[in-house]
């Protein structure tokens, strides 16, 4: 597996061909290249379906509107993933929180400017009590914010009664939420990209970053080092709360309105977004710019499917195909590329393929896996 | 004593003097006696511990001094993992008391223990795989530029905190600093870990079988570097099954058998044959 790693450059330098064969090689294997493809094919698809009303800025218009408010809310699901978390919660804290910004505004008079970001932290509350249950008791994640997700929704069907709620919502606020202000392109597309940057800059040039990936990776080890694990596995939770609380509060502003099942369904979208992008479903590994992509091919599907004239039901069966399909290359081919030759004397070294190679070997994310310090010891051996 | 313990022992002593190419010529030194009036860095002074109904220490006391390798050993079931747990500051002692630089001390926490420069180096926990070189040095001691709460990595300050505390030790480093955990071998993790731990600073080093799963060159190396740590004014515990290792770097040498120290030596008062009579005999 490991053999002719470094053997190779003994030679001359190498050929233009095998510079740019290797930078593809390692483009494929970082993890926001298969979310890439996917958009690249899409469009291409989607353009030949309907080449008269795809390519055309109302469609990228449309496409940014869903892709702007599903993603926002998958980055925080992102962040999660890779600290080593699931949140089935955020589309009943999505809801909630929507229903706590309209009931502010419309029974209580608040303006928004103080509304909004209320429920944003109130999301935020919502996020921490998810932590703290994850952290005291131990829980899996996913056990926790199942429950948790079936509260908020059954506290929510019962503050509206199942009916939808409208409010008035100043014009003004109206417009920086959501409101069509760039070029036409909604501002939610704004806080979206805004967002995604952040996310970024956070998780890969941060402390809090570093210790994120850590506690994904060996919590244990962390925790030895002196990252409090806990506490960012808590941050992590409310971040990704909060998050869904500003994809709520921008579907307040773009609906003036909330009803029971707001938000339903968005919790295993997030996830899905999140896959596509190249984040490893085990955690420690995955990019926040994926998740950017991810989310916008999320948008094209479903634009792209209306435009084309499909049934409603394919959406759902093209976003699993998709789902799938982004799975198999983020690990199976991965890991085949990661475990090809590296061409004219490259050495291996590529963080996404590392990750393939030690999804293989990680079965389960707690604790430590003896096999992976075995694998990492067998590469080493047959190296020298 | 176990019968596949006693077969360990058994192949152990009967390899051939030539064979043992994984004792590091350059950790063999003479042993030199404790100065008079030398404070230990850590003592333990009587420790017991139980969990339930179940004893794990019983009166266990030992010493461990700068500039002096600690050798821990004994079978499966004797109390080391517990002993290192309570000296790291997992869990108390139940009696007996730590004293750290000669100071009666109680640690409410690992991080307390590890704040006061008490670094414990577990086999599987040394790095995080996905990580590269540079992030797992300084990881949870990242340096940072900016001002608060708006800070973020200074990544060129990290590179350079890794090269010099991978060059402290001594540990050549022809791969790159981006190099990720997951390529690199549990020998170089190991030593990975030890230049992590004596760059910021600590004063004691616990070492958890840093040698049991690694081929003979590797486990050669990574005692070349507990020695130059140990050179290097460190104390360290070495906690290890294997005789031979242990004979080869260290300075004291403490047998423990169901909880208690069944016999402590320094070094140039035993032979590998003797010490694998005693542990076969009070196991």
């Amino acid at each position: 597996m490991a053999q002719g790693l470094d053997d190779a450059s003994a030679g001359s330098g190498p050929s233009r061909g095998a510079i740019w064969g290797e930078a593809f090689r390692r483009f494929m294997l970082r993890p926001e290249s298969t979310a890439l493809a996917a958009v690249l094919i899409l469009f291409v698809v989607f353009t030949a379906l309907s080449p008269q009303l795809f390519p055309t800025k109302l469609t990228y218009i449309s496409i940014m509107a869903v892709a702007a408010e599903l993603g926002i809310a998958s980055i925080g699901v992102t962040l999660l993933m890779i600290g080593g978390h699931f949140d089935l919660s955020i589309g009943a804290v999505l809801g909630l929180t929507s229903y706590v910004a309209v009931v502010l505004m419309r029974d209580f008079g608040i303006s928004p400017i103080i509304a909004a970001p209320t429920a944003v932290v109130v999301g935020a509350a919502l996020g921490f009590i998810n932590g703290i249950l994850v952290v005291r008791f131990r829980i899996h994640s996913f056990v926790v914010t199942l429950g948790t997700m079936l509260i908020w929704r059954g506290v929510l069907i019962a503050l509206t009664g199942g009916f939808p709620m409208t409010v008035d919502i100043p014009p003004l606020f109206k417009d920086v939420m959501a409101g069509p202000l760039i070029f036409g392109f909604r501002m939610s597309m704004v806080w979206f990209l805004g967002i995604g940057l952040v996310g970024t800059f956070l998780l890969t040039r941060t402390r809090f970053g570093n210790w994120v990936q850590a506690a994904g990776q060996n919590p244990q080890a962390a925790r030895n080092l002196g990252v409090p694990v806990d506490r960012v596995t808590v941050i992590l939770f409310m971040i990704a709360s909060a998050l869904a609380a500003v994809t709520g509060v921008i579907q307040v502003a773009r609906f003036s309105s909330v009803d029971a099942l707001r938000g339903e369904g968005m919790e295993l979208q997030a996830v899905a977004v999140t896959v596509i992008g190249g984040t490893l479903l085990s955690g420690g590994y995955g990019s926040v710019i994926g998740t950017v992509l991810g989310a916008i091919t999320f948008g094209m599907i479903q634009v792209g499917l209306v435009l084309a004239g499909a049934p409603g039901h394919f959406f759902k069966t093209l976003t699993g195909a998709i789902v799938v399909g982004a799975v198999i290359l983020n690990t199976d081919v991965a890991r085949r590329l990661a475990r090809s030759r590296p061409l004219a004397g490259f050495r291996r070294n590529s963080a996404a393929a590392d990750a393939a190679i030690l999804g293989e070997a990680m079965p389960g994310r707690d604790g430590v896996d003896p096999t992976t310090a075995e694998s990492g010891e067998a590469y080493r051996e047959d190296k020298q | 004593m176990t019968s596949a313990a006693e077969s360990v022992a058994a192949r152990q002593a009967r390899l051939p003097a030539g064979s043992r190419s994984d004792e590091s010529s350059a950790s063999r030194r003479p042993v030199e006696p404790i100065p008079p009036g030398a404070v230990p860095v850590m003592e333990a002074v009587g420790i017991s511990k139980g969990f339930g109904a179940t004893t794990a220490l019983v009166d266990v006391s030992l010493k461990a001094y700068s500039g002096r390798i600690l050798a821990l050993l004994g079978d499966n079931g004797a109390g080391k993992s517990t002993l290192i747990k309570i000296l790291s500051g997992v869990f108390p002692p139940d009696q007996g008391e730590l004293r750290f630089n000669g100071q009666p001390v109680r640690f409410a926490s690992p991080g307390e223990a590890r704040t006061k420069g008490i670094a414990t180096v577990f086999q599987d926990l040394a790095v995080c795989e996905l990580l590269s070189v540079t992030r797992n040095v300084v990881l949870g001691r990242e340096p940072q530029k900016g001002v608060s709460p708006l800070k973020w990595l200074d990544l060129r300050r990290a590179d350079e905190m890794a090269r010099s505390a991978l060059h402290r030790l001594g540990v050549r480093w022809e791969r790159g600093l981006d190099e990720r955990g997951i390529n690199i071998s549990g020998g170089e993790r190991q030593s990975l870990a030890i230049a992590r731990a004596m760059f910021f600073g600590s004063s004691l080093l616990i070492l958890d079988e840093p040698t049991s799963a690694l081929a003979v060159r590797q486990a050669g190396r990574v005692l070349d570097h507990i020695a130059q740590a140990r050179d290097q004014g460190q104390a360290v515990i070495l906690i290890t099954h294997n005789f031979r290792h242990a004979l080869s770097v260290a300075d004291d040498l403490t047998v423990l058998a169901q909880g208690r120290v069944a016999a402590h030596f320094r070094r140039d008062e035993v032979e590998l044959d003797d010490l694998t009579d005693l542990v076969a005999r009070v196991a």
